[in-house]
């Protein structure tokens, strides 16, 4: 169990708690939509009702990763967000093609939804249409994937955030703070199976004291690839629900879970983890727990 | 007039894909840095260079040791955190490959940054004595060095901070850094050397490489000098991409040949081209390269 020194900034993305000291606000669980490519509407509309029963029932609270994969995608995406999410709830756009991303700006600011909005990611290959679009287009939260080629390691992680690594002109933090981008959530760059992936883990609490901002990762990501699982295919889903109790046991704060059909696996099983942290952290720190904490629901 | 071979000090500019770099880890595939070596060394063999280097395209040359060396980190800066020891290959990787891309009437040259530019440019939280550091550097970079013999036709040792503040030791740190090195070595120092010159000559390397590009006055101070090694004639700026003409090269060449004659082995840029756009580096090396065949034949 972890208490930082460092002080912890506890941010609230459009209502939603995140960050602090360990066992203060349960982890936020970010889960994913359209992984596959083309939108499901319908089906997306149970799913994600179900993700919030579940949320309401543990404390966990719950937000929506959208990934868009082609430009035909982006406008029925953000139609669907701006009338079926609540107005006073955030969701993650979560883009990888540079250009994809500023169309997508564009349109979040056209449909008045850049400050529900986080933006997933900013890294290293930000270019500088990205860079310019941010400033006119930001969001109100960006999450920094720290990921460094070079150093895989928490150090390396660091060096990402900090100074870019050489391979960009500044450090990620600074180029985030120059977009305007106020709310920051670091992702530690979980990496591919047997490559040092454990040290997305390992950097949480490392970036956790360096900068006191809400720190997690996409550990999950891990599992998805691990190949020796294919011998145990009953068992990928607990193991892949599972990896994610490994971020709140090192001080984090979110856990970008994957598919939110894992969600009625995943909240339970951080809930009872959150619950085992709070009650430490409570009584050797004391860390009291939030009001919409599991531990204050569920004792 | 014999043949004098044309070279380069280290690195070579490189422009990274850093959004390619970000599709692989997204889609969790592999990334390899070849295609970043593969320029800069196919770069050096059509400008016409004897002897290339990997282009150290990886990081800057202080880097590249800090992060591969046990007891050293890098976060915002490099940092010592623990005992300076080697753990395992550090530029050997890369240079095997270079090899296997490098036509056989090709040289390759190992790049080591110097134990005491090293301990000098990083954040020392460990040792408190600067000394005890770069011995240990050298230790370390020594490994390094042995195993590169194998592989590579010339190492090349980097110390600009002797330009600086030359130690006491300097001349032992290389030779630390040396002993038992199968291959000719070299000693590379940029910035104005024209008052430490009688401590330099005495170090025990093959080759002198200095800035007599821009440093001219060098010629005169190295005059008074006299010395077994070679030289590797500083014949481009590296801190300038403005392209010297052929014209201008052989003139600096001819006043080198007036003072060093003979000694010259080698001619080079002044030091590593990282800096410079590619297109000028390119440039500089392939007039560098008809320089050098007009005046000491192809």
């Amino acid at each position: 169990m972890f208490s930082f020194t460092k002080e912890q900034q506890i941010l609230d993305i459009s209502g939603i708690k995140i960050g602090g000291q360990p066992g203060k606000y349960p982890t936020v669980l970010i889960g994913g939509l359209f992984f596959k490519g083309e939108p499901d509407f319908n089906k997306t509309k149970k799913d994600i009702q179900k993700m919030q029963n579940i949320s309401n029932r543990t404390g966990n609270s719950a937000i929506l990763d959208f990934f868009i994969r082609k430009e035909e995608y982006i406008e029925p995406i953000i139609d669907f967000i701006d009338g079926n999410i609540p107005e006073n709830h955030p969701f993650s756009i979560d883009i990888i093609e540079p250009s994809l991303k500023i169309t997508a700006l564009e349109l979040l600011h056209e449909k008045n939804l850049l400050s529900r909005a986080i933006y997933n990611s900013i890294h290293i290959g930000i270019t500088d249409e990205e860079r310019q679009a941010l400033k006119k287009y930001t969001p109100g939260t960006a999450i920094i994937v720290a990921f460094n080629p070079k150093d895989k390691s928490p150090d390396g992680k660091v060096e990402i955030l900090e100074n870019g690594a050489n391979l960009t002109d500044k450090g990620l933090l600074e180029i985030v703070k120059d977009a305007g981008i106020t709310n920051i959530l670091v992702d530690t760059a979980a990496m591919a199976p047997g490559d040092y992936s454990g040290a997305s883990i390992a950097a949480i609490p490392v970036i956790k004291e360096e900068y006191g901002l809400p720190t997690g990762c996409a550990i999950h990501n891990v599992v998805e690839k691990s190949k020796w699982l294919d011998d145990f295919e009953n068992f990928r889903k607990p193991v892949d629900a599972s990896s994610n109790l490994d971020i709140p046991l090192f001080g984090g704060d979110f856990a970008i879970f994957g598919p939110i059909a894992n969600a009625e696996l995943v909240f339970p099983m951080i809930a009872w983890q959150d619950i085992l942290i709070s009650e430490y952290s409570e009584s050797y720190f004391g860390v009291e727990p939030a009001d919409i904490h599991p531990r204050r629901k569920f004792f | 007039m014999r043949k004098v071979k044309t070279t380069v000090i280290g690195s070579y500019p490189v422009k990274i894909d850093n959004v390619n770099l970000m599709n692989r880890y997204f889609y969790q595939k592999p990334s390899s840095w070849n295609i970043y070596i593969d320029n800069a060394v196919n770069n050096m063999i059509e400008a016409g260079i004897d002897i290339v280097s990997d282009g150290q395209t990886r990081d800057p040359f202080v880097n590249i040791f800090v992060r591969k060396l046990k007891g050293c980190r890098i976060r915002d800066r490099p940092e010592i955190t623990g005992k300076v020891e080697y753990n395992g290959p550090i530029t050997i990787k890369d240079q095997k490959y270079v090899k296997t891309i490098l036509p056989k009437d090709r040289e390759l040259v190992g790049l080591l940054t110097g134990p005491y530019t090293l301990a000098k440019s990083c954040v020392d939280l460990y040792y408190n004595d600067n000394n005890e550091l770069a011995y240990d550097f050298a230790k370390a970079l020594h490994q390094e060095a042995i195993g590169l013999s194998k592989i590579v036709d010339l190492i090349s040792i980097d110390e600009p901070f002797y330009s600086v503040s030359m130690p006491d030791y300097a001349c032992d740190l290389i030779r630390t850094v040396i002993q038992g090195v199968s291959c000719p070595s070299r000693l590379h120092v940029c910035g104005d050397v024209s008052k430490i010159i009688p401590q330099i000559i005495e170090i025990p390397v093959q080759i002198l490489s200095h800035e007599f590009k821009a440093s001219p006055h060098l010629f005169n101070t190295f005059k008074q000098h006299s010395f077994p090694q070679t030289i590797c004639l500083g014949s481009v700026r590296s801190d300038n991409p403005e392209i010297e003409s052929v014209d201008e090269i052989k003139n600096h060449i001819k006043k080198g040949i007036d003072v060093f004659d003979e000694k010259i082995s080698q001619i080079a840029p002044d030091c590593g081209l990282r800096n410079i756009p590619i297109d000028s580096a390119f440039k500089k090396l392939k007039n560098l390269v008809i320089a050098g065949e007009q005046i000491y034949g192809g």
